[in-house]
């Protein structure tokens, strides 16, 4: 479903007379099949997030190409990148990236007004999912009146609004405790399980990578171990 | 993602920084109301002016003075007249000539002096003479006579001190009360002979009565006779146009033929316009309101686009405000434009979002600013009048209009503003579409 091939990175830091390059990613390649959940390892600076912001259309890759099934998404420009990422790839960060001053209700809806589906439309998918992540009660509430845990179920509802066949996480559980984090994941492994949505998620922690159905090990921008999880 | 929903986030984007905005929409509206001011002084002058010039005279008609040969003027004779008329758009020549003396009428026992021209009728009527009362003139010795012509006759066997009451106007006892049409009047023209006044008497029939002037305050007490009733007089005082000879002095030297008033008709302006540029051409001399209008109208456009533009520069000025407001909000909101871009804004959307801002500000800005507009405006054309009375002691023309704003000019000022506010956002705009999605959302760690 998502084929990487060959992919390069480098970065020149520094003023034109002593610049210098930093290669965050070498030769990566790699071949995800749908349905699956793709746990990346690694150490921090590793490059796992410029891999994932490459796949998601954030950067453009030094070199290499990323396939999304059939579409070679490295030509994209960044409006076509941009309208893709609304039917096709969801996101889930670390942070959460809710929007402030918008009510749950309101964030949750946003990519369905982008899609620019009518207001009845929208409220029945925003309530239904609102439902299905268990916060249909705290629909008005602003995203600082809700916990982290409570936060980071908006915004995969928010991913979740649009059906995308993809959900790209970038540390979803760095900011919450265990317990929460424990609740989120299984969150994830459920809307696999019933939804079919290949989820790519990156990770520090051992114990999130169980939730994974194979493990990618990235070290100075290689990948260095790739496992099957049974 | 439609209109409404777009308007949503600039509502609710106005909503965060209402102080900010509302200045912003103050200056534009201040700037807009401040152009639609400056133009309306022209705009009003203008048709003040236009109004003055109207007064009374026709626009459909143009004076034709004369015809300039080797640097003569010679007057407008039959010759001319023919190529006059056979001008295209030329619907009528009117040609009069003015008796040279002031022949005294007599009806019954009432007599006047009344001056006397001699009409081209056939032409008049295509120019659009009407008459109040009766028909036009048939028979050599028939006339016609102005709506005042009564108010002068007066009885003869009654003392002139008696006569006029404070007005200067006759008693109304004293009045001619019968029907003018159809009664036969004396006119007496005179002329020296052999050093004695010598009386000559034509009976005329009056066949009807002009129409009174436009103006109210003008009078037509004229008697519009015919070219017969003329040659009679001619050969009687042996003069062109009955002029009078007194016994010390020697005759006249000889008149060249030709009409004293010749008029050409038109159906619109336009067309008058056209007419004085082929007659010009032809060397005539000729003068109409409608050219004197084109004239003038020249002027004002300059005028007024001149102010327009002074007047557009304060709406850029204001526009500068606009400009920094919305890059504000820009920078405000670069997080939220991050995390639209993320989940899949098109950049294209964005961008509309903050149009839509920056002309939602200029159009507010162009509603209030006419308004204030149209305050001062009307403040101005009450105001203005009675201070520049008070000031020069002198009254102002009537219908003295200082300040007037028409449809045209707001269209002129909406559209201007519109168009600076739309420009002066269109770079932060562009800077909001360009922002770095990574870049955006890592400001919120
Ligand atoms: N836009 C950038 N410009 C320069 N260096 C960058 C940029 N993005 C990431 N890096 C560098 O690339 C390396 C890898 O970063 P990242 O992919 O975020 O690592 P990880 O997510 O594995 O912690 C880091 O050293 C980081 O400083
Ligand atoms: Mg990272």
């Amino acid at each position: 479903m998502i084929e990487i091939n060959n992919i390069h990175q480098t970065f020149i830091l520094g003023k034109k007379q002593n610049e210098t390059h930093l290669h965050v990613l070498n030769d990566v390649s790699l071949s995800i099949k749908e349905g699956e959940i793709v746990a990346i390892t690694g150490k921090s600076g590793s490059g796992k997030s410029t891999l994932l912001n490459i796949i998601g259309g954030f950067m453009k890759p030094t070199s290499g190409t990323v396939h999304i099934g059939n579409t070679n998404v490295t030509t994209f420009s960044e409006g076509e990148f941009a309208d893709y990422r609304l039917q096709n790839i969801g996101f889930i960060f670390q942070n959460f990236q809710l929007i402030p001053s918008m009510t749950a209700f309101e964030n949750i809806e946003l990519p369905l007004v982008l899609k620019g589906l009518n207001e009845k439309e929208r409220k029945h998918i925003t309530e239904q999912t609102l439902q299905k992540v268990g916060l249909l009660d705290y629909k008005s509430h602003y995203p600082s009146e809700l916990s982290g845990g409570q936060q980071q179920r908006i915004s995969i509802a928010r991913t979740l609004v649009m059906e995308p066949p993809i959900i790209l996480a970038d540390e979803p559980t760095g900011s919450l405790d265990s317990e929460t984090e424990a609740d989120i994941l299984y969150l994830i492994k459920e809307l696999n399980q019933e939804l079919g949505i290949t989820f790519l998620i990156i990770t520090h922690d051992e114990e999130v990578a169980r939730v994974a159905t194979k493990q990618i090990h990235i070290h100075d921008g290689r990948i260095v171990k790739e496992e099957t999880i049974q | 993602m439609n209109l409404k929903d777009q308007w949503r986030f600039v509502k609710s984007n106005m909503r965060r920084s209402k102080s900010r905005i509302f200045m912003t929409v103050l200056a534009t509206a201040m700037s807009v109301a401040f152009l639609i001011v400056l133009a309306s002084v022209g705009f009003g002058l203008h048709s003040t002016f236009i109004q003055d010039l109207l007064e009374d005279r026709t626009v459909t008609k143009i004076e034709i003075a004369g015809l300039e040969q080797d640097g003569n003027v010679q007057p407008i004779t039959d010759k001319e007249i023919k190529e006059i008329e056979a001008i295209d758009e030329v619907k009528a020549v009117t040609r009069q000539q003015n008796l040279y003396q002031t022949p005294n009428y007599t009806l019954d026992n009432y007599s006047s002096q009344n001056q006397t021209v001699v009409a081209h009728f056939p032409s008049e009527i295509e120019a659009g003479l009407e008459l109040t009362e009766g028909r036009l003139p048939e028979g050599s010795h028939e006339i016609v006579v102005g709506h005042h012509f009564l108010n002068h006759l007066a009885p003869t066997d009654v003392e002139v001190d008696d006569l006029y009451d404070e007005n200067n106007v006759i008693k109304e006892k004293f009045q001619y009360d019968e029907n003018l049409i159809g009664k036969q009047i004396e006119m007496e023209v005179a002329q020296y002979i052999e050093g004695k006044e010598q009386k000559e008497s034509i009976t005329l029939t009056i066949t009807g009565i002009v129409e009174p002037p436009s103006k109210g305050w003008m009078e037509d007490q004229k008697v519009y006779t015919t070219e017969e009733v003329l040659n009679e007089i001619e050969s009687f005082t042996n003069t062109p146009r009955g002029e009078i000879v007194m016994p010390d002095q020697s005759q006249p030297a000889s008149i060249p033929k030709g009409y004293d008033a010749v008029y050409g008709f038109a159906d619109s302006m336009d067309e008058i316009n056209n007419i004085s540029e082929i007659l010009k051409e032809q060397n005539y001399l000729v003068y109409s309101v409608a050219d004197e209008i084109k004239n003038i109208n020249l002027v004002f456009t300059i005028a007024k686009i001149g102010l327009i533009f002074i007047g557009t520069i304060a709406i850029i000025i204001a526009s500068i405000g606009i400009y920094n407001t919305m890059t504000m909000a820009v920078t405000e909101r670069t997080p939220d434009i991050g995390i639209m871009k993320a989940i899949g804004a098109h950049p294209k959307k964005i961008k509309q979002i903050f149009l839509l801002e920056s002309s939602y500000i200029g159009l507010i800005g162009a509603v209030i600013g006419t308004a204030v507009a149209y305050i001062i405006s009307i403040l101005l054309n009450i105001t203005l009048p009675i201070i520049i009375e008070s000031a020069l002691e002198e009254q102002l023309p009537e219908g003295f209009q200082f300040s007037s704003i028409p449809l045209s000019l707001i269209l002129i000022s909406v559209t201007i503003c519109l168009l600076v506010t739309i420009v002066s956002g269109l770079k932060p705009a562009k800077r909001a579409t360009q922002i770095d999605v990574l870049k955006a959302m890592r400001r919120e760690i």
